[in-house]
């Protein structure tokens, strides 16, 4: 039994231009302690997807129109605000991309962080400050105890961040999910903070989501990885065969868009060309499709599915032998993959149907 | 925090410096003659004027005249008014906790009505309630405090006589003026006259205290607003934490801090606005004796008076900037 | 073009026709703004035109037929010299619109000329500048253009440099604000290290920004205009000429007679509200209107 299952969730908002279609179908799942990437770019509903985990969607706007997220076998989606908070900080916590702004500023670090126990435990004041010093000690920061009285903008910005993962780990929750927990940082920071986001869900058994635009930072965190594109995960597998074998277009061209260490000199980075999709346009077929090099005629019609690339008769969702699935219908094959384009004698990319019902 | 203080001050008095010189150059350079002719007015004959600049000393070279008149400032001399010959410091001592019960009743009402209807409006952003806050704080402040002072004097006074429209008291009520407070000589005189005097301060805290009562409204609704957009407020929910909580710890702490600003700048338009509101429901406060003084061409009451008017605002200013640094870290640790 | 998602070719972004073009239309769809707009409109015309849509002027009339209340001949009464008080009203618009708008004029010219001085030069002179600005803001609100018009007397002038004069320090520290801070800002530098002039920066790149809260700051001053020139008027400080029917003064002359005569302080006193809830309604639909990043 899986930790978190969502299947099939519709994220929607109103906004003044209209109704924009963030999430469109995102199923996935995640075992205890076990650490999923969630990968895609700016917009692609990475986020907002977890932001629907957790029921946090700004309100009015935002909304769960589809879909269950299945926590420990409970509905979240069906869940009323105060069953929500219980579980919020407790049993699911977020850690978000900016600690500047991420902390309260007329707040001490102890008022916060006392704040999050007192919320969901019995503790007396002193118990929970015991307890505050102990976190941030456990997240790396010496002499804990003369720093509670202070205020988040005397801290530095790694610092901070881990305030905020001792806030986040105070109460054992068995979800942490890091929305770009080291996109704010400088790149040495970085490295740290994300050492020791992994040490801390090994040792308490947490299992994390790791939200990035960084193909690099999941590379050495996450077992598995999802790619997103335009509210849907296009491809799912675990992160060493994510990177072997990658077989959407999209996690191809990422690839090769990324500079690489082992690349020769003088090798050209190979964009993707084109812009994301306008999400105010409910999708039709893939959302890819127009950016693609691969691309047939049924991409234009109809969205593909996730499918395994290997015919299997057991679907793994989880673990280190999880499935490796893409939602394609014409998969770069490996050779393909390395080389960034297809190679098949006079394959066209197909053209945009003239006839374009909306 | 200490030297935070010790600098606004010292910021604050070459300020008042300045408007002194300035009001002291006023008096001597009226239009239409010196200070002598000014204060003669129509009696202006050139005997009476060579014995006022003789008494006054006021063919002296003139940072002699200023010095002698900043000596005097500092030792409480305001100078007397012409009209009555009694010291402008005498008469402003009897005269100014009226139009203190004035502002702080305004301000109780602006204060105690905007900020509650302010939160209660960013609440549900461009919902119906917000629609109605709206178009309330829109009206309030295009409404001049004459023009509410005189309507509500009329609806509340006249027409259906529940509130009185005239003065701090009855007259006729055995009242002794012990403090010049109102309501505390109310209360000394016993019986329940003390609520005569509230509701003799019920209509003119109304007509002065609306306009910054739209004004706090809006600010508020903007402030909250803002701060429910701000990511901790986003963290605050992701800790489980109830809304109450989320609301009076994270937002409106917050929230606070530019209304706070906005209480002391209104502080000085509830000062000025009590000239036009002791005028309307004939008050004998600082604020009337402004307008009589001009009226009356008694300028040595009208330079007092703004610069008595100017170190009271600054000194609100100075209050609420320290108030300001205590509820903001990021002020009170730089 | 196939840059939306699946079939559809949907537009790209609305071409933009720049700053004003932008702010002009989403001025023309904000409703309150168009009301406010009306309102002005109003106003204005019954001030440009009262002489020919009065149908008395604004002193003439006779004793005997003074108190009057409203009536088809009289549509808001008379007061009490028997003047037409409706035709008072709309000469009463003619002061409040030019006293109040060249009130803010001035304002404009000189805390603009200060603020731009300031903020220009920086350094000693902003320093010493700002000092006199903070004298100036600390005597509060009306009370220093009744002290003005004290020292200067009465007369339409005299208000409007009162009035003119307790505005410029807004002004003067919002443009020395927006100065500062766009020197300091990433396109001017970007600007600069291009090569461009300091003139052509200040001007191209500078100023339409500093401009825009100057606009909105000077439309919901000219509310504010109108109703301190009514109340320096209410106060016995206005333009003197007992020719002239001026809308606070028309207040202070019929506050005797409340209870006879309502109407007479209702009907200058409605006009003074509607007119300042013009400006304000165009002052907060510009500053939506000119804000490109004002999230709705």
């Amino acid at each position: 039994m899986a930790l978190l299952s969502v299947r099939d969730l519709l994220v929607r908002f109103q906004t003044h231009d209209g109704t924009v279609y963030a999430v469109n179908g995102v199923s996935f799942d995640l075992d205890e302690s076990e650490t999923l990437g969630l990968v895609g770019e700016s917009g692609c509903g990475k986020s907002v997807t977890n932001l629907a985990v957790m029921r946090l969607l700004p309100r009015p706007a935002g909304r769960i129109v589809g879909g269950h997220v299945y926590f420990q076998d409970e509905d979240l989606v069906g869940l009323d605000e105060a069953e929500m908070r219980d579980l919020r900080g407790k049993e699911i916590a977020m850690i978000f991309q900016d600690p500047m702004t991420s902390l309260n500023p007329v707040l001490t670090i102890e008022e916060q962080m006392v704040e999050t126990i007192k919320a969901h435990k019995k503790v007396t004041g002193k118990e929970a400050r015991a307890r505050a010093i102990e976190l941030l000690a456990m997240v790396g920061i010496p002499e804990p105890e003369p720093l509670l009285r202070n205020f988040p903008h005397q801290f530095s910005g790694g610092m901070r961040q881990r305030v905020m993962i001792a806030m986040a780990l105070a109460l054992e929750p068995k979800l942490l999910i890091a929305d770009e927990p080291t996109t704010a940082l400088d790149v040495t920071i970085q490295a740290q903070v994300l050492e020791l986001l992994s040490r801390l869900a090994a040792d308490h058994g947490t299992a994390v989501i790791l939200i990035t635009h960084d193909l690099g930072v999941v590379a050495g965190m996450t077992r598995r990885t999802n790619v997103m594109y335009a509210g849907f995960v296009v491809e799912s597998a675990t992160t060493a065969n994510l990177f072997a074998k990658p077989s959407h277009p999209y996690t191809v061209g990422l690839l090769h868009s990324m500079p690489r260490l082992d690349a020769q000199p003088g090798e050209p980075l190979i964009p993707i060309e084109g812009t994301p999709p306008d999400l105010r346009f409910a999708p039709v077929g893939c959302p890819f499709a127009p950016r693609c090099a691969w691309r047939v005629e049924a991409c234009w019609k109809e969205m593909p599915t996730l499918e395994p690339i290997v015919a299997t008769s057991e679907v793994q969702m989880t673990g280190p032998l999880a499935t490796h699935r893409a939602a394609c219908w014409n998969r770069p094959t490996p050779e393909e993959a390395a080389a960034g384009r297809p190679l098949r004698d006079d394959f066209i990319p197909a053209a945009l149907p003239i006839e374009a019902p909306r | 925090m200490l030297r935070f203080i010790v600098r606004r001050v010292l910021v604050a008095v070459p300020v008042l410096l300045g408007l002194s010189i300035i009001l002291f150059m006023f008096l001597r350079l009226l239009p239409g003659g010196g200070p002598a002719e000014a204060i003669l007015g129509q009696h202006a004959t050139p005997q009476l004027v060579a014995q006022i600049t003789a008494v006054e000393g006021l063919d002296r070279p003139l940072y002699v005249q200023y010095f002698e008149y900043l000596g005097r400032l500092l030792h409480g001399d305001f100078g007397a008014s012409f009209i009555d010959g009694r010291e402008v410091a005498a008469t402003f001592l009897v005269r100014f906790p009226a139009t203190i019960e004035l502002t702080i009743g305004a301000l109780i009402f602006a204060v105690g009505l905007g900020i509650p209807l302010g939160r209660l409006a960013a609440r549900h952003p461009n919902g119906w309630i917000d629609g109605i806050v709206t178009v309330i704080s829109l009206f309030g402040i295009s409404i001049p405090v004459f023009v509410l002072g005189y309507t509500l004097a009329f609806f509340f006074g006249v027409e259906l006589h529940w509130l009185p429209t005239f003065g701090q008291l009855d007259p006729r009520l055995p009242i002794n003026p012990v403090t010049h407070f109102a309501i505390i000589d109310a209360i000394l005189a016993g019986h329940w006259y003390v609520a005569d005097a509230v509701s003799h301060l019920i209509l003119p805290s109304i007509a002065l205290g609306t306009i910054p009562f739209a004004v706090f409204t809006r600010i508020t609704r903007a402030s909250v607003i803002e701060v429910s957009n701000e990511d901790y407020v986003r963290t605050a929910r992701a800790k489980g934490l109830t809304d109450r909580r989320v609301n009076d710890r994270h937002i409106m702490r917050n929230a606070w801090l530019p209304v706070t600003t906005v209480i002391g700048l209104e502080t000085g338009a509830l000062l000025a606005g009590a000239v036009l509101t002791e005028t309307v429901f004939d008050w004998n406060g600082v604020g009337s004796w402004v307008v009589s003084s001009i009226q009356n061409h008694d300028y040595i009451v009208v330079q007092s008076l703004i610069l008595i008017f100017a170190a009271i605002f600054l000194t609100v200013n100075l209050i609420v900037d320290i108030g300001y640094a205590f509820l903001n870290p990021r002020i009170r640790y730089s | 073009m196939a840059t939306s998602s699946g079939l559809m070719i949907a537009p790209t972004a609305r071409v933009s026709g720049g700053l004003w073009h932008d702010a002009f239309r989403r001025l023309r769809r904000n409703k309150p703004a168009l009301v406010g707009i009306f309102f002005i409109a109003v106003f204005v015309t019954g001030a440009i035109l009262a002489p020919w849509i009065a149908p008395y002027g604004p002193t003439v009339g006779s004793l005997s037929n003074n108190m009057q209340g409203p009536s088809l001949a009289h549509l808001m009464g008379t007061d009490l010299q028997g003047y037409d008080e409706f035709s008072r009203v709309l000469y009463g618009a003619r002061i409040s619109l030019t006293v109040g708008v060249v009130a803010v004029v001035f304002g404009l010219i000189g805390g603009t000329t200060v603020g731009a001085i300031a903020g220009g030069a920086g350094g000693i002179v902003d320093g010493v500048l700002m000092r006199v600005v903070d004298v100036l803001l600390a005597v509060p609100g009306i009370l220093l253009a009744i002290g003005i018009v004290a020292w200067l007397g009465h007369g339409e002038i005299q208000i409007m440099l009162a009035v003119g004069v307790s505005y410029s320090p807004i002004f003067a520290r919002l443009l020395r604000g927006s100065l500062l801070a766009l020197r300091e800002s990433d396109y001017v530098i970007a600007a600069r290290s291009m090569g461009a002039s300091p003139v052509r920066i200040l001007l191209r790149h500078m100023l339409p920004n500093a401009l825009t809260p100057l606009i909105v700051q000077a439309t919901l001053a000219a509310a504010t205009a109108i109703i301190d020139v009514a109340g320096l008027g209410f106060l016995g400080l206005g333009p003197g000429d007992p020719r002239v029917a001026e809308w606070g003064e028309m207040l202070t002359d019929s506050s005797r007679f409340l209870q006879d005569a309502p109407y007479l302080i209702f009907f200058p006193g409605a006009a003074i509200v509607i007119s300042a809830v013009g400006f304000n309604l165009l002052g907060d639909g510009l500053r939506e209107a000119l804000d490109p990043r004002l999230k709705r």
